[in-house]
C-alpha cells in the first residue's frame, strides 16, 4: 500500500506535489521532490562554490528552506524555478559571508536601455574550457551565479529577473559586467593569449 | 551551442548517498517541531481564553456563558 502511494506521488507534476503538501506536510512525498531537484541543486551548489563539501552542506539547508518556505510558494512561477532562485540565492549569501567580500555597487539608476553586448558574449563563449573554470573560481561570486544562470543553465531573463529579484535592465547590465570582468581576468591570468 | 565552454566545465557530480538520510532526518525533525509549536500554541489560546471572565457592563457582575 505504502509503495503504491509512492508510485502515485511519482506520477504527480511538482506543482500538483507542491500543493498536497501544502494542505498537509509528509515527508515521503517531500522525498519525491528530493529525488526529482537533489542532483540539479548540488550540482549547481558545486558549480557556484566549487567546493564538494561545502556544496553538500549547502544542498542539505537549501532542502530543509525549500520545506520550511513550501507554504510560501504561491504557483506564479514553476516550482523548478522558485527552487532555482533559493540555491542561488543561498549560495551567493554563503560565499559572500565566507569571502568577506562586497561585491562592486551597480549603479542601476543608469542602467535603462543597456543594450546586450554581442561581442564580450562571443568573446566569452570562445574561451578555452579548461581555462574558462580556473577564471570561474577567480570570479566575484556574484559574477559568477549570473554567468552560470546565462550560459550553463541557459535560464531566461525573466527567471533571472526572478531568482536575482531585479528588473530587466539591472540583470543585462549585470551579465555584461560579469562578461567583461571574467574576460578581464582572462587575459590577467593567461596574458599569452591576449 | 555545442561548444559553449560552460557546457564542457558543468558539473557531472552525483550528490553523496548519506545527503538524502541527512535531509530527510532534518525535514522530519523540523515537521515535528513545528506540529509541537501548532500543538502549544492552539493549547496555549484555548487555556487563555478560558481564563477570561466576561463581564456585563450593565451590572458588572459575571456574564453567563451561552
Amino acid at each position: 500500500m505504502f509503495k503504491s502511494r509512492v508510485k502515485k506521488d511519482q506520477s504527480f507534476t511538482d506543482e500538483e506535489l507542491v500543493s498536497l503538501l501544502q494542505k498537509d506536510m509528509d515527508t515521503e512525498r517531500f522525498a519525491v521532490l528530493y529525488d526529482r531537484y537533489s542532483t540539479r541543486v548540488y550540482q549547481k551548489c558545486v558549480g557556484m562554490t566549487r567546493d564538494r563539501d561545502l556544496a553538500k552542506d549547502l544542498t542539505h539547508d537549501i532542502f530543509l528552506k525549500v520545506f520550511i518556505n513550501l507554504s510560501k510558494f504561491d504557483h506564479r512561477s514553476k516550482f523548478g524555478t522558485w527552487v532555482y532562485s533559493i540555491t542561488y540565492n543561498y549560495c551567493l549569501d554563503t560565499l559572500r559571508k565566507n569571502q568577506r567580500h562586497r561585491e562592486e555597487d551597480i549603479d542601476e539608476r543608469t542602467q535603462e536601455g543597456t543594450p546586450m553586448d554581442g561581442s564580450s558574449e562571443a568573446a566569452l563563449l570562445g574561451l578555452r574550457a579548461e581555462r574558462l573554470d580556473h577564471v570561474l573560481t577567480e570570479l566575484d561570486p556574484t559574477d559568477r551565479a549570473v554567468l552560470l544562470m546565462k550560459y550553463e543553465d541557459e535560464l531566461p531573463i525573466t527567471d533571472m529577473m526572478a531568482a536575482l529579484g531585479i528588473g530587466e535592465s539591472a540583470v543585462k547590465m549585470r551579465l555584461l559586467r560579469a562578461r567583461e570582468r571574467a574576460i578581464a581576468k582572462y587575459r590577467e591570468l593567461y596574458p599569452d593569449e591576449s | 551551442m555545442s561548444d559553449n565552454p560552460f557546457k564542457i566545465i558543468r558539473p557531472t557530480d552525483q550528490p553523496p548517498e548519506s545527503l538524502k538520510k541527512d535531509v530527510m532526518g532534518s525535514v522530519k525533525f523540523v515537521m515535528l517541531l513545528m506540529r509541537f509549536v501548532q500543538l502549544f500554541v492552539a493549547d496555549f489560546s484555548i487555556s487563555a481564553f478560558d481564563k477570561v471572565r466576561l463581564i456585563d457592563p450593565d451590572t458588572g457582575t459575571r456574564k453567563k456563558k451561552n
